[in-house]
């Protein structure tokens, strides 16, 4: 057993030192995801009120659609240094491969997660320190990630990689989505726990559910 | 008899739709046949 | 047709052909016109059998993939393809009969419940799986890719319906029918679904035939460039 979170280890350490040294992918999705977030303020703020109550959702859009944009590039970082190929040649089980490459894309959003949210809460002028809103985000990108890091080895081996990605991972992920952005509503809003169960419940179950799913199919994708 | 219209419309397209996807599907099958035919005779040559 | 299969593909065709005339008298001269919502009411007929097969098209989609990432014959995934194109259809026959007959019975063309938004959604997906198989490097990966699609998508959509439903409950729940369905309305509706599972499963053998013709004609150009 120990042996198989070393593989996943490595296999994650090795995509965190290459992104550490240029930071590229990192950056980028930040700098989207803080323009998502300005861009739709101007497109929700001609009235007050509406921008309160298009909040949550729009703390999700930027983190939805950075989240596509970031995991696009971590796979396409591998195939052009033709590192999948090589990391195939190792004798090492695919799902291993599969769950060092999520834990590679979990890091990667709940970095531009823990960076846009703040940034979000202070624009919105919502309090800052919200421990509720936390376990949801985590909660939702180990969703998003689950499958994300799936369809992007999917999407990087088609023609049109950039726009499948979105293609595929979209309408898999409109429960977490949709769940996300209620419970961020209700956090904001001040609502107990009771209120919330249901919507973490879906998530939680999301999460499970794709977690077994993909490392199941995982090995249909990659192989060669 | 209100609303006929909306009767109407909604049977109707879906008899377009249908009948055109078995069209659309007959011709690809009649052009297939044809290549199929054609490259069967070069290959007997 | 495929010659050895012609008695088959007859069978189906007078099959369907007969239970579609049945379906079209019994939804316009058999059954009586529903009290509430006149005679729009009678797209139900046709708009639930629909939908009944567009997800049983995902579903025979669902299995096949299994089967053939499983076992690697074309033909499943021969079957499992044609599934899902005539799913597609179907699907877009759901989400354009429902707004029609929304719209003069609710005066709205869309709602977000559950029932439309997770057919929203379900066409989505099956887009992706056709696309997918398109955009693939491969004729090869492009199975492979779509039978995941086919996996992964397909458990997708009990979580889409129950997560919609769990959203929309804070909105009013649209009645489908006030009183309830009689026998009259059983029965069309019992013979509307028989006649679309039968015109299903026409539609995908022709398909699947239409698909293997293409493999044979793939298989003789490359063996006629040697």
């Amino acid at each position: 057993m120990n042996t198989v979170f070393a593989k996943i280890f490595v296999i994650f350490w090795k995509d965190m030192l290459t992104e550490l040294r240029t930071k590229e992918v990192v950056v980028s999705v930040l700098v989207f995801a803080l323009l998502v977030v300005v861009i739709f303020n101007f497109a929700f703020g001609t009235r007050a009120g509406t921008v309160e109550m298009a909040a949550p959702g729009i703390l999700w859009v930027a983190l939805t659609f950075g989240g596509v944009l970031g995991f696009n590039r971590i796979f396409a970082v591998e195939k052009e240094n033709l590192r999948l190929e090589g990391l195939m040649l190792c004798p090492v089980d695919r799902a291993v491969i599969y769950w060092g490459k999520l834990v590679g894309s979990f890091t990667f959003i709940l970095a531009v997660a823990v960076v846009i949210t703040p940034i979000f809460l202070v624009l919105f002028n919502l309090p800052l320190f919200l421990p509720r809103l936390a376990l949801v985000i985590v909660l939702a990108i180990i969703g998003f990630s689950a499958v994300g890091t799936l369809f992007s080895a999917v999407a990087i081996n088609t023609r049109a990689r950039d726009i499948m990605l979105p293609i595929l991972f979209l309408p898999v992920a409109v429960p977490v989505i949709i769940a996300a952005v209620k419970a961020t509503a209700l956090v904001l809003a001040g609502s107990s726990w009771g209120d919330m169960a249901t919507w973490l419940q879906i998530m939680i179950a999301f999460d499970v559910i794709y977690l077994v799913v993909a490392t199941l199919v995982f090995e249909f994708v990659v192989e060669e | 008899m209100e609303n006929l219209g909306y009767l109407l419309a909604a049977y109707t397209i879906i008899w377009v739709i249908v009948f055109g996807y078995v069209f659309f599907m007959q011709r690809k099958q009649r052009r297939l046949q044809q290549q199929i035919d054609a490259l069967r005779k070069s290959l007997d040559e | 047709m495929k010659g050895k299969h012609i008695l088959r593909d007859n069978v189906l065709l007078g099959l369907s052909l007969a239970l579609m005339i049945a379906a079209l008298y019994m939804v316009f001269v058999y059954v009586p016109t529903e009290k509430h919502t006149g005679i729009v009411q009678r797209i139900f007929y046709f708009h639930v059998p629909v939908a009944w097969v567009a997800f049983l098209a995902f579903f025979i989609t669902f299995i096949f993939s299994i089967l053939y990432l499983w076992k690697r014959e074309i033909k499943w995934d021969t079957i499992a393809h044609a599934s899902a194109e005539v799913g597609v259809i179907f699907t877009t026959l759901v989400l354009i009969t429902g707004p029609i007959w929304a719209k003069p019975v609710w005066g709205v063309w869309w709602t977000w419940d559950a029932r439309l938004t997770t057919s929203l959604v379900l066409w989505l997906i099956y887009i992706a799986y056709l696309l997918v198989r398109s955009f693939a490097t491969e004729p090869a990966r492009g199975a492979r890719f779509s039978a995941v699609i086919g996996i992964v998508g397909f458990i997708d959509v009990p979580i889409v319906f129950l997560t919609v439903n769990l959203w929309r409950t804070q909105h009013p729940t649209t009645m489908i029918f006030e009183d309830g369905l009689t026998t009259s309305m059983l029965m069309t509706l019992m013979v509307c679904i028989a006649a679309f599972t039968v015109l299903y499963v026409l539609l995908t053998v022709q398909s699947a035939n239409l698909k293997s013709l293409e493999t044979d004609v793939k298989l003789l150009r490359s063996t006629q460039a040697e």
